[in-house]
């Protein structure tokens, strides 16, 4: 078999590193680059260009390593943050928009950087010894790296990385996007808070759901001094937000955003309640009464051995009510969820009465699903909610009545000419 | 008040469940068709309706007149549900734990509410087909919800026939393929009858 030689490769190597006061071993470069190429079928240039990398790393001497994509040597290049990939070497001109506290001794300072394409998280390592920055500031960052945490695009500023701050003082406006056109990174948008869930974490300030007319996306904010939780019902433009995904949706983490509340109103896709007339066709396990964590801000339903799947046992739980379902309107069934308030109004059950029943009787909460099922399934009802991700938050429902009215009218209607 | 986020819940939410149809006995009994839309073991059997709608799920209120169990190791219920224009066969066996709990607990006569899956049975190929129920879940209701229930059968009812008559729906074409004796417009003398029958 045709052997290829490395030694060229090796000694364009080798010479780039003696340039920058290191030595290394040509033998084991083309050692390196023989393996790449004929046991991984890696070819020739990206092989170089991997070796050059590896090296580059292990002296940590930055400026040698080579973005993917770009032929051999090529130096950084300059581009708008919009366009920075992670894996790519780049040099940006941006503006300080936001700092925020790093959250390790090793970060010197975190926070985001924007130009005119667009905004990126930056990280400046402790160890790099860079200038502080300053918020509302633009700088020209050379050979910083850009890659990725949990999908998110992140510019790291390192020892190699050089930076100077720039006269400018451009403004700098960001543009909202619609909520629709959101993506994993950082996004500004103008939207209405429309709901306010309980918070999950102890650290968690705040959470609930955003809308515009294109959609609805969830928020959080967490504790840091000087966060003030959002008013439900208002409008607000959020700069700069963290985009980031929580249970497999995209989430928008407000708390080193600029936010800002807006006069008057906008249209939301969820701005108006939905009504669905419909027959309750099923009532799902976990309905009736239910157990709660008590841990401030968890709320997960505990199992039958008062089992939290983050706090474990739990023998001080909190009693709910809670109705889960499919609402069914001959086209369409509605997966449906009914809240404490509502369920007692519906099934004339109060949470006490309930309690009593699940202590007294020998199935104990299981009698309480019976009996709320009893009275629930197959009954018409109107349901008022909202919407959301195929689920309707029931705010208010209601026994429909017989309306004699549309008996007559259907009579009219089916005895009308065939 | 405000929500819970832990019932939120993930995407679970985005299934989406087969709507339940409102159809009378008399047209249910006419059933011949039954189709599969995909290979796939779970991909749901359809009964297409004379009307021309497919039928996964159906809804149904009316007066359980008979039970009766049946089978010692195979146990399993049949019952009749008797609504103004005819019967429907319901059945709850072994593997519908719960509908078999709450037939069980029911005393006839009882309005009941039904919500189930049809399925066309044919015993051997001398008798005629027989349009069964299988029951997801039954409920003792009040005579109220029957009569609401008769309004939605009969609503639905019409607007099927408008939609075949109109041609629209994508099942019509197969409905007049496979039910070319049966004419619509026999359904609407249907809905009006059983509508007649409702006393305030």
């Amino acid at each position: 078999m045709y052997e290829m030689d490395y030694s060229e490769n090796a000694e364009r190597i080798s010479r780039k590193f003696s340039q920058k006061g290191q030595t290394v071993d040509k033998k084991k470069i083309e050692n390196k680059l023989r393996r790449l190429v004929d046991e991984f079928g890696v070819l020739p240039s990206e092989a170089e260009r991997s070796v050059t990398n590896d090296l580059a790393k292990e002296f940590n001497i930055p400026t040698l390593g080579t973005s993917s994509g770009s032929g051999p040597g090529s130096a950084t290049e300059q581009k708008k943050i919009a366009d920075a990939a992670p894996g790519d070497w780049v040099t940006i001109e941006g503006k300080v928009v936001s700092l925020s506290t790093p959250a390790s001794p090793t970060i010197a300072q975190s926070g985001i950087l924007a130009d005119e394409s667009g905004a990126i998280r930056f990280i400046v390592w402790t160890k790099s010894n860079a200038p502080a920055m300053t918020e509302g500031s633009w700088y020209r960052i050379e050979s910083a790296v850009v890659d990725e945490y949990k999908g998110i695009p992140s510019l790291k500023v390192h020892s190699g990385t050089t930076m100077k701050e720039l006269g400018t003082t451009d403004p700098l406006i960001p543009v909202p996007v619609q909520i629709k056109d959101l993506h994993i990174g950082i996004g500004s948008v103008r939207a209405k808070v429309v709901q306010e869930w309980e918070p999950t974490h102890d650290r968690m300030l705040q959470s609930g759901l955003l809308s515009d007319e294109t959609g609805t996306i969830r928020f959080v904010i967490w504790k840091e001094p000087g966060k003030e939780q959002l008013e439900v019902g208002s409008v607000y433009s959020a700069f700069y937000a963290l985009v980031d995904e929580y249970n497999g949706r995209l989430s928008l983490n407000l708390t080193t955003a600029t936010v800002m509340q807006e006069e008057g109103d906008i249209p939301t896709i969820s701005g108006g309640e939905v009504a669905i007339h419909g027959a309750i066709v099923h009532i799902a396990p976990g309905s009736g009464i239910i157990k709660r964590c008590p841990v401030e801000g968890c709320n997960r339903a505990l199992s039958r051995q008062n089992y939290c799947p983050i706090h474990e046992i739990q023998p001080n739980f909190v009693y709910d009510l809670r109705i889960k379902g499919w609402l069914d309107d001959g086209e369409k069934t509605h997966n449906i969820l009914i809240q404490r308030g509502v369920v007692e109004s519906l099934t004339s059950i109060t949470l006490d009465a309930a309690k009593e029943i699940a202590e007294n009787n020998p199935l104990g909460m299981d009698e309480v699903f019976l009996r709320m099922r009893d009275i629930l399934l197959g009954r018409y009802v109107v349901c008022r909610g909202r919407e959301i991700e195929n689920r309707l938050m029931v705010n208010s429902c209601e026994r429909l009545t017989f309306d004699s009215g549309e008996h007559a009218a259907l009579l009219n209607r089916a005895g009308g000419a065939s | 008040m405000s929500i819970n986020e832990r019932d939120v819940g993930k995407k679970d939410a985005s299934f989406e469940r087969e709507p339940a149809r409102r159809v009378f006995a008399a047209e249910l009994r006419e059933c011949r068709y039954q189709f599969k839309e995909g290979d796939d073991e779970k991909s749901p059997t359809f009964v297409l309706l004379p009307t021309g709608e497919r039928s996964n799920r159906i809804y149904l209120v009316g007066t359980l007149t008979e039970k009766q169990r049946q089978g010692e190791q195979n146990l399993f219920y049949r019952g009749r549900v008797v609504d103004p224009t005819g019967t429907f066969f319901v059945m709850a066996g072994s593997y519908q734990p719960e509908a078999m709990q709450q037939i069980a607990k029911i005393e006839t006569p009882a309005f009941v509410a039904v919500v189930g899956k049809p399925n066309i049975y044919q015993k051997d190929p001398a008798s005629s087909p027989l349009v069964s129920v299988r029951i997801e879940s039954i409920n003792v209701v009040d005579k109220e919800t029957r009569d609401l229930w008769m309004l939605d059968a009969a609503a639905r009812t019409l607007d099927r026939i408008d939609a075949f008559a109109r041609g629209e729906g994508k099942d019509v074409v197969t409905a007049k393929e496979q039910y070319p004796t049966l004419n619509p417009a026999v359904f609407k003398k249907m809905a009006y009858d059983a509508l007649a029958q409702i006393k305030i």
